[in-house]
């Protein structure tokens, strides 16, 4: 214990000219009333959740929510865009307040994490390319290359889903799902494996390029929006989970899933307990 | 492209620059301050300073960054993503910087201390009036290959969250499609930045090179 | 803050794997590189002077560039002029392509730094053009050149986990890929500065050996 503070104050003293030591606040919640910001940490490269325009600003349905959220609790949003395996750590060495994202709910994250109410639903699908006809059912990719992101939930799907195929599935991991779409659209993966939220946007967006493989195949399961479990940031996670279901009371919430998937959907206003 | 992306790559690089050239001046303080504990006599000035060098230039900068993003937090020590990334590339610089004033200082003519030591010199001015002015004019070669070097190495800053010149450049590739344009103009721009850092660097040594000893 | 490195112990298997593929890339990158410098540095003195002015100019790109931009522009740009290449192949092409621009401007320097009065001595007695690249110019240059080389490796095995950024299964991807899984990120970047620290001070140390037994060799 020593050590670690004759640590804590040789590098403290070493940065105060750079950085101000972490006021840490003892409740979050209070924390952030008083600077007037909220901090989400998310990954810009997402959509239609997150994502950068072709006019080059951050948008998404995220950054729309966390607007209204912003306007609930009298707050302004500070965004910080990390690759998605960075988020993580980030969140837990406190570097914002929650994460966007946003995750699929699953037992282990459930287990470290606290997930606020669901937005959408995450249900793992397949993209192939527009005009491969060798794809006709999710089990189809058995033997073949699919691409999904670095430490994502789907990406673990894949691999559960692909244990049970006659042929092993080769998973491609990336660090963003934009560099597995540009991989599938120059044919080095057949397929991604992504949320349907998520592809269903993709190939919205570029028909002739993408094509939607129904039906889904992972197990049913929700996204949702991430804190910590720590003591202090529950009154900030309880007055934000509280915004959102009044949102979704409101009628916001559809407006801004029909702007953003083209249809919109019911979601529990509590996490369900995950499957897997 | 059009000419608001544009924009959005010239504003990025600017963030670029900046960016590496305070890394560049807070490396080279720090730099000073662990070159001369590496040329202390003392030794328990000179070992920190040895394992400074050695693991600033041993570890790749993406662990570095990432290290000081996630670690210092649970210190207690609040580093945003600017702050984190400046602290990053400022430290990988000083180990370098640190060598090349070290190596600047240990070339410097002993013929010429020695007419200092006879000419009653004292050792701060020794110092001040030689081995500094001789150890900085040689050392200036190796400070613009720093800035360039740096420069290059700040496109991974965006592992901590700042987005700079390739990081913009990625996400306008995935928003529009076109990554051979995109990363092809932050070549180009960071081509453009390089070789006026490289002109002015020239011109410094041809201003210092007046009232050359040689 | 935990600290539990046993996540990490279990998945040697995945560890190893990625190690073997910085391993690999590195070395591979280091002789394609170090003979694609010779080559563009002799053709850049000795051969016809477009060829020299085109070389250099690829070389100072390589050396303009972070090298991240260029395996973006490689691996992501290539597919539209018809260069698809997997993640390894196009982390090698790019890695050594870096490394024969870097290296190519230190055996540039080392041919620049021999002394003409060996060179004009040779002509003397009769050495021709290529007797004298060989026996006296690339024994000369390997000794001045070594030190150069030497940080070049370095600089190689850490630009190596850039590539983890396009993909490539490295030690880079895989570790901090297990961190990820297993909620161990503080283990992963620990266990990854402890990898490449130890690569790059391994290097440096034989650097420094094989410069004290080739000292013998030093001309002045």
């Amino acid at each position: 214990m020593n050590r670690r503070i004759l640590l804590q104050t040789v590098v403290g003293l070493a940065l105060t000219m750079a950085a101000p030591i972490a006021a840490r606040a003892e409740d979050a919640l209070a924390h952030v009333k008083a600077a007037g910001v909220l901090k989400v940490g998310t990954e810009t490269a997402f959509a239609p959740f997150d994502f950068i325009d072709e006019a080059g600003e951050h948008a998404g349905l995220n950054v729309d929510l966390f607007n209204e959220v912003g306007k609930e609790l009298g707050v302004k949003i500070e965004w910080v865009a990390l690759p998605w395996d960075g988020v993580f750590p980030a969140l837990e060495s406190g570097q914002f307040n929650m994460v966007a994202g946003p995750a699929t709910i699953t037992k282990a994250r459930a287990e470290r994490y606290r997930f606020l109410s669901p937005i959408a639903e995450a249900t793992v699908a397949i993209l192939k390319g527009a005009k491969d006809d060798t794809i006709k059912t999710p089990a189809d990719i058995a033997g073949k290359k699919v691409g999904a992101g670095k430490a994502t939930a789907q990406l673990a799907q894949l691999q559960t889903f692909g244990k049970t195929l006659p042929k092993p599935v080769e998973a491609r991991e990336y660090p963003g799902y934009n560099e597995a779409y540009a991989d599938l659209a120059a044919g080095r993966v057949a397929a991604v494996a992504n949320s349907l939220p998520n592809i269903a946007y993709v190939a919205s967006k570029q028909p002739d390029t993408f094509a939607v493989v129904t039906p889904a195949f992972g197990q049913k399961s929700y996204f949702g929006f991430i804190g910590t479990k720590k003591p202090d940031d529950q009154p900030l996670l309880d007055a934000v989970q509280a915004a959102l279901v009044k949102i979704k009371a409101d009628g916001r919430m559809k407006t801004l899933q029909q702007k953003w998937f083209g249809l919109a959907f019911d979601t529990p206003d509590v996490a369900p307990e995950p499957t897997f | 492209m059009s000419l608001r992306l544009f924009e959005l790559m010239l504003t990025a690089a600017g963030y670029t620059v900046a960016i590496s050239a305070a890394a560049i001046a807070i490396g080279l303080a720090i730099g000073i301050l662990v070159c001369a504990a590496k040329l202390s006599p003392r030794l328990w000035l000179r070992w920190p300073a040895i394992v400074f060098v050695s693991f600033f230039r041993g570890v790749p900068l993406l662990v570095q960054l990432l290290l000081i993003y996630n670690l210092l937090p649970s210190l207690g020590i609040a580093v945003p993503s600017l702050v984190a990334a400046l602290i990053g590339l400022s430290l990988c610089t000083a180990a370098y910087q640190a060598e090349n004033l070290r190596g600047g200082f240990i070339s410097v003519p002993r013929g010429l201390l020695e007419a200092a030591d006879m000419a009653g010199l004292s050792p701060w001015q020794q110092f001040r009036r030689i081995r500094a002015p001789i150890a900085l004019r040689l050392t200036v070669p190796a400070l613009v290959n720093e800035a360039i070097l740096i420069l290059k190495a700040s496109s991974l800053i965006s592992v901590v969250g700042v987005v700079e010149l390739t990081r913009m450049a990625q996400n306008l590739s995935a928003s529009t499609y076109r990554p051979l344009l995109f990363y092809s103009v932050a070549g180009g721009l960071y081509l453009a930045i390089n070789w006026i850092v490289a002109a002015g660097g020239s011109v410094g040594e041809r201003v210092l090179r007046r009232g050359r000893l040689s | 803050m935990t600290f539990d490195v046993s996540v990490i112990v279990a998945a040697l298997p995945e560890v190893l794997a990625g190690l073997e593929v910085t391993l690999g890339i590195w070395l591979a990158a280091m002789v394609f590189g170090a003979l694609g410098g010779f080559g563009v540095a002799a053709s850049r003195r000795f051969g016809p002077k477009p060829l020299g002015i085109l070389l250099g100019s690829i070389v100072n790109v390589l050396r303009g560039t972070p090298f991240l931009v260029q395996i973006f522009l490689l691996y992501f740009g290539g597919p539209f002029i018809g260069l698809k290449l997997d993640p390894i192949p196009a982390g090698l092409i790019g890695l050594s392509a870096y490394a024969a621009a870097n290296f190519s401007e230190i055996f540039r320097a080392g041919f620049a730094a021999i002394p003409l009065g060996h060179i004009e001595a040779a002509q003397c007695v009769g050495l021709t053009q290529a007797e004298i690249v060989r026996r006296i110019m690339v024994p000369e240059m390997t000794m001045l050149v070594l030190p150069q080389c030497v940080n070049m490796a370095v600089v190689l095995v850490k630009e190596t986990a850039v590539l983890s950024i396009i993909a490539v299964p490295e030690a880079m991807a895989v570790i901090s890929a297990l961190g990820s899984q297993q909620y161990a990120f503080v283990e992963s970047l620990f266990l990854l500065a402890l990898i490449y620290w130890s690569l790059v001070e391994l290097c440096s140390w034989a650097g420094r050996g094989a410069e004290s037994r080739l000292s013998k060799y030093r001309f002045s």
